[in-house]
């Protein structure tokens, strides 16, 4: 399939943006992201005065699996799922919940915002969000790949190794 | 099934590493990781038992660069490959867009080879997927070993049809480990591209 998990481009994208950056300041978190079940990151926002976020790819893709494992787990005792996921540490913790059926809503806090907060933004984000999602915004952007594409790809590769590094 | 971010401008593919276990899925990753410079590469995450097998998956995500416009980039993942580790195979193959089987040339390790090709194509098929429409290459990785099985025997076992591009290998010694990378890569491109 070529259309992304979630349908974020155009004004939508600006939305969906906003209403992360709208939880941050609701419940003082450091991070908020959206990321799909395969692993990939879609959108995040970052706190103004958030430390720099760890690899977001190493991130989403973890989160997204331990959501596959959660929801394995829950299926072995004859539930659909766990209703929520929270980790927390001596100082950072996250907390995720679905968006939809193909994405995942992660916020990612610290000693300075109370769980109680994150969770109910978290949740009052997740409506907006898949309100915002359920709007009519146009077709989506056309990919317009030539038959080069694979190609110019194939030359990167090259240089992404260097040919030198071959034996 | 690759995602694509519009607003961003960036293309994701997921890429596995798949095979029976100690066939040298995580030291394919760990070559690439070690001879990719750092600007083409992210952090290597690997969830391994303390005696350093895999346990869920290792992770490798690779920065293309630029192609058409949009950043492309592959995020290339192992899976566990002893038998009894089926249930994280299963969900590492979620969105998968092209498979590297990594083939063990041992002659005590041609039977694990069948049930893991037979294996992928039960997981495939929780998510509807066939084996032949995913793009996926053969890697024959040990090649080195003084008593490795032929290719012919290998193929005759995985590949009877000879329908699959396969690649000789010594993975630890980063020798076949690009090709099959490249290949599936390719292959991965095309038909996102066909489909565009």
């Amino acid at each position: 399939m070529l259309e992304p998990s979630l349908d974020l481009y155009g004004e939508t994208y600006e939305r969906v943006e906003a209403v992360l950056a709208d939880l941050l300041v609701k419940c003082h978190a450091r991070y908020a992201l959206i990321v799909d079940l395969k692993g990939f990151v879609l959108v995040h926002q970052r706190a103004v005065w958030a430390p720099k976020p760890p690899s977001l790819d190493s991130l989403a893709t973890l989160i997204a699996s331990n959501h596959s494992a959660n929801v394995a787990i829950a299926k072995l005792f004859g539930e659909d799922a766990f209703r929520e996921t929270v980790q927390q540490g001596a100082d950072v913790g996250t907390y995720v919940e679905e968006l939809g059926t193909e994405a995942l809503l992660v916020t990612v806090f610290d000693g300075s915002a109370a769980l109680g907060k994150v969770k109910l933004f978290t949740k009052q984000a997740v409506v907006r969000l898949l309100e915002a999602l359920a709007e009519d915004h146009g077709p989506p952007p056309t990919l317009d790949l030539d038959e080069a594409f694979s190609d110019d790809a194939a030359k990167l590769f090259d240089g992404l190794f260097g040919k030198r590094t071959q034996p | 099934m690759s995602t694509i971010n519009f607003s961003a401008r960036e293309i994701n593919f997921k890429l596995v590493y798949y095979g029976p276990g100690l066939s040298g899925k995580t030291t394919n990753l760990k070559q690439i990781y070690e001879h990719v410079p750092g600007d083409g590469k992210g952090e290597m995450v690997s969830l391994q038992t303390e005696d350093e097998r895999t346990l869920f998956f290792d992770f490798l995500p690779l920065d293309l660069g630029k192609v058409n416009g949009f950043k492309t980039r592959f995020h290339l993942y192992t899976v566990p490959g002893q038998v009894f580790y089926n249930s994280s195979r299963r969900l590492i193959l979620r969105g998968v867009d092209g498979i590297v089987f990594v083939a063990d040339s041992a002659p005590n390790r041609l039977r694990a080879n069948a049930e893991s090709l037979r294996n992928l194509r039960e997981n495939l098929e929780e998510y509807n997927l066939r084996l032949g429409e995913v793009p996926y290459v053969i890697q024959v990785n040990k090649r080195d070993l003084p008593d490795a099985l032929s290719v012919e025997m290998i193929q005759a076992v995985l590949d009877p049809s000879r329908s699959v591009p396969h690649f000789e290998a010594v993975a630890s010694e980063f020798k076949g480990v690009v090709e099959p990378l490249k290949a599936v890569s390719k292959m991965v491109l095309e038909k996102l591209a066909q489909k565009a």
